[in-house]
């Protein structure tokens, strides 16, 4: 059964064009059990200027000004999308890799889609127990 | 004409071939079908009729079959196929049927529900209707590549809506089909015309279809004529002329059809068993109307919807119905005379005619009347109006598929929730969240406020970080206070307004650096004001970056007397003063520090990682047992803020509160240039205006409920927004608006004298919240 777990990463809002060329990095910790290998840093670009950097524990970006934030905030669990496709009453995307976001179980959620079988499941830690439940997932 | 019982109907029990499918029960006797029976055939079959009478068209468009089916009223027996054991009753001749399953049910044992499994799919192009128009739609697309789905009610997908999407909502024998189509194609053909004229209420009426149906079936017609085109292979006499009406005998049965002669008016009486009518077509068009009208009146799925086939041609309207008596709709039994009153009263276009005398809104959704009453307004305007608006469902669905898969909103919970269970609190919703509303004893933690230490989880405020070089030109257009002056480490408590100058929430702007604040927001608003800010820097076109951290960072309230005390044990050697903040561990947790007050102390908020929340909870209740400190719910808090008179945006305030009616210019500096809401309030500010949120105090141990309405002189002046009888005070203290002036400074509330009282109640000066 799937489960809905922490998940580790930066949360950083900049200049789109800082953000397309940030370094990012991840230095020892424990990525978490939903993080892509330590080595290997997967960013969720939520918008042109926020993005949310899982695995990452810091970030080089060009600008003054950009928000850069440990984010504890998601809580996310991988599945097959036959896992979710009840659950959502809007359309996915065609593309892959894709992120897209909308309502699951009637719950605000957002869906990394590395490719057609796999896809990583994010909500709020506000909303983890009441998705879980929806779901029937472990919490 | 045959003496025998009331045809159409010859087959019975006796019938071998009746057996084969089984037996169905019927107002609670058993009765055989023929596998392939829908109910309504199976009921005619045994010389039965399956509802109260009217022209059957077998074919899902009248009203004139509804019964009730394993339990689920008015649906449609012609188009449910038998299945041995399947429970019919038929509605009763005058009435509705019964609610199902309510009697018997309790708020604390509901009815038993059924779960309907909903599928989801997605297509390229859907084709509603499985017949020859439909089925060269699907093929052609086919052609092209594209990937089709067909629904038919005949195959067992009975369409019932289509919504903005589009989405197509069919029923199905598993449950419910959502079908998320690119393109939809609505061949749903034609639907014959019903007859409107004396007798058309009468049972052995069936249409042209209906009556080759019922033939194929082998369900015997007796002698039947034939009104219009005759059915093909169907053994009927035609009459001709113009149909008058339908002569019934005391069962209800027709005995004979009523034509004229149209050149000369002349009268013949035609016996009869069944009369088959062929009195023409109009489109079965109502999922086309409702595509393109849109569920919700946005427009709708329009653009990708066809409409193929015979649903697609134009057709001519029936005669406009005359006979005053006559039945137009035989769902609301609205005859010609209602019409006729309706129109007089002044209701002279179709969608008006239709609410003014429900003809279209019942469970045919006008399959049956539409025809005829656009002929009647033709007869009267000249011109045929537009078919009427259609909505979702077009066929009578179960409460259970309408909601299958809907889940009420979602509410939050912070990382404390278990906590707060495990406290046994009483956990409630507010703004969008599952909070504490108490731990057991309201006034223990209010005391544990007012003379100690508590805790309160404040997780649930709005948190929204800014930064960017033109983060104070926001600022200072966004708010209407002044930004520029507050210092690093300083905060400032801030309305929020919009452009007409009301209170759309409040919070406080904390200033980190130069070109970085935290704003804080009501826990219902902060959504809301996310928005706000994000739009308005669009707008603006200013350079400024935002960061929701709403449910990413918890909070906790640390107040009270020895709050500091207990920080202090915390490893917070020198807690800010207030309206500062500043960065800080507390039990080793990284916090963000801000003194403030809602409840009329010393008070520290604790923002923080969500993940580390329930450590730091932990933390601060063991650090601080010796000092008493324990949880307070919103209950007390509601309470400690009510005795500083503090506001709360969305419970005190109203739609177009202003800061004035809120008595808090002071919050408002309108010597700035411009903010939002400015030119509004200073407009209104020369203006004499008639509400205020004012306190009030009374004596006595209770209370008025919320909500009390506020009497001056006999008349209802205004309403209580909070109410609590203060133990610190030993009076009765409330909020409350005054709507009419002069206004007064004493009122009566629930039978007892109120006087206008200043706030807050509870230390004036707020030495204690500085303490």
């Amino acid at each position: 059964m799937p489960a809905l777990d922490p998940i580790r990463g930066l949360r950083v809002v900049a200049d789109p064009a800082a953000l397309d060329a940030a370094r990012w990095t991840a230095v020892g910790g424990d990525p978490g059990p939903v993080a892509t290998d330590i080595d290997r840093i997967t960013v969720l670009r939520f918008a042109s200027d926020d993005a949310f950097a899982l695995g990452a524990t810091a970030v080089d970006v060009d600008d003054e000004h950009a928000i850069v934030e440990d984010e504890p905030g998601f809580v996310g669990g991988w599945c097959s999308l036959d896992d979710l496709r009840r659950h959502l009453e809007w359309s996915l995307p065609g593309a892959r890799p894709v992120l897209c976001q909308g309502l699951i179980a009637g719950v605000p959620a957002k869906l990394w889609l590395p490719d057609d079988d796999d896809a990583l499941l994010l909500t709020a830690v506000a909303f983890a127990d009441v998705l879980s439940e929806r779901l029937g997932w472990r919490r | 004409m045959t003496d025998k019982a009331l045809p159409p109907g010859s087959g019975t029990a006796e019938d071998p071939a009746a057996l084969a499918g089984g037996r169905i029960v019927v107002d609670g006797r058993p009765l055989p079908f023929r596998p392939g029976d829908p109910i309504a055939v199976a009921i005619l079959r045994a010389g039965e009729q399956p509802a109260r009478g009217g022209t059957l068209c077998l074919a899902g468009d009248c009203p004139n079959c509804l019964a009730t089916v394993d339990g689920v009223s008015f649906v449609r027996t012609c188009q449910v196929p038998c299945r041995p054991g399947l429970r019919v009753e038929r509605h009763p001749a005058d009435g509705l049927p019964p609610l199902p399953s309510v009697q018997d049910s309790t708020l604390a044992e509901p009815p038993r529900h059924r779960e309907i499994h909903v599928e989801r799919r997605e297509v390229e192009v859907a084709v509603i209707g499985g017949g020859r128009s439909g089925s060269a739609a699907a093929a052609q697309a086919r052609a092209r590549g594209r990937a089709v789905l067909v629904m038919d009610a005949a195959d067992g997908s009975e369409v019932v809506a289509i919504y903005p999407g589009p989405t197509i909502v069919a029923r199905t024998s598993a449950g419910m089909l959502h079908v998320h189509p690119e393109e939809i194609v609505v061949a749903t053909g034609v639907a014959e015309i019903q007859p409107v004229c004396p007798g058309s209420h009468l049972a052995g009426l069936v249409t042209t279809r209906a009556a080759e149906r019922l033939h194929a079936a082998g369900v015997d017609l007796g002698h039947a004529i034939a009104v219009g085109p005759p059915p093909d292979g169907v053994p009927c006499d035609p009459v001709s002329g113009r149909l008058v009406g339908f002569e019934g005998d005391e069962a209800g049965h027709v005995r004979a059809v009523v034509m004229a002669d149209p050149a000369t008016g002349d009268r013949r009486t035609i016996p009869c068993d069944t009369a088959v009518l062929g009195l023409g077509y109009a489109p079965r068009d109502v999922l086309a109307r409702m595509a393109a009208s849109g569920a919700d009146g946005t427009g709708g799925a329009a653009e990708a919807v066809r409409v193929v086939g015979p649903a697609a041609d134009d057709h001519p309207l029936p005669p406009a119905p005359a006979d005053p008596s006559a039945v137009v709709c035989p769902c609301h039994q609205v005859t010609v005379v209602d019409l006729e009153g309706a129109w007089d009263r002044g209701f002279r276009e179709l969608e008006l005619l239709k609410r003014a005398t429900l003809a279209g809104i019942g469970t045919c959704q006008g399959g049956a009347c539409l025809p005829h009453v656009r002929a009647w307004i033709s007869e009267r305007t000249g011109t045929v109006p537009e078919p009427f608006t259609a909505r979702p469902a077009s066929r009578q669905i179960t409460i259970a598929e309408a909601a299958a898969n809907v889940h009420i909103d979602a509410f939050r919970r912070t990382p404390l929730h278990d906590e707060h269970l495990a406290a046994g609190a009483a956990m409630d919703r507010f703004g969008g969240w599952w909070r504490p509303w108490h731990y057991g004893n309201h006034l223990a933690e209010y005391w544990a406020v007012r003379e100690g230490v508590s805790i309160g989880d404040v997780s649930t405020l709005g948190k929204v970080v800014v930064s960017g070089p033109d983060v104070v030109e926001f600022l200072e257009r966004l708010y209407p206070c002044r930004i520029a002056d507050i210092q690093p480490g300083r905060s400032r408590y801030a309305l929020l307004l919009n452009e007409r100058g009301h209170v759309m929430d409040d919070g406080m702007i904390l200033r980190e650096a130069d070109t970085r604040f935290v704003l804080s927001f009501t826990s219902g608003g902060a959504a809301n004001a996310e928005m706000w800010i994000r739009d308005w820097i669009d707008a603006w076109g200013l350079a400024v970056h935002v960061l929701d951290r709403t449910m990413s960072l918890a909070a906790i309230n640390v107040t009270g007397p020895l709050a500091g005390r207990l920080l202090v044990r915390a490893g917070l050697a020198d807690p800010p003063r207030f309206l500062r903040h500043a960065h800080a561990e507390v039990a080793g947790i990284p916090c963000h520090v801000m003194r403030l007050s809602f409840t009329g102390e010393a008070a520290w908020e604790l923002h923080h990682p969500a993940d580390r929340s329930v450590e730091l909870w932990r933390a601060l209740l063991e650090l601080g047992r010796d000092l008493g400190v324990r949880p307070h719910g919103l209950q007390a808090l509601f309470a400690l803020r009510l005795e500083k008179g503090h506001v709360i945006v969305g419970m005190d305030t109203e739609l177009d509160t202003t800061p004035r009616r809120l008595g808090m210019d002071w919050a408002v500096r309108m010597d700035k240039p411009a903010f939002i809401g400015r030119a509004a309030l200073e407009r209104t500010a020369r203006l004499p205006d008639h509400r205020r949120l004012v306190g009030f105090t009374m004596d006595g141990p209770d209370a008025p409920v919320e909500g009390s309405p506020i009497w001056s002189a006999g008349d209802i002046i205004g309403h209580v927004t909070g109410s609590w009888h203060s133990p610190v005070l030993g009076r009765t203290v409330l909020l409350g608006w005054q709507k009419r002036t002069p206004f007064p400074e004493s009122v009566e509330i629930d039978g007892r004298l109120a006087v206008v009282a200043a706030t807050p109640f509870y230390d004036p000066e707020g030495r204690r919240a500085r303490a």
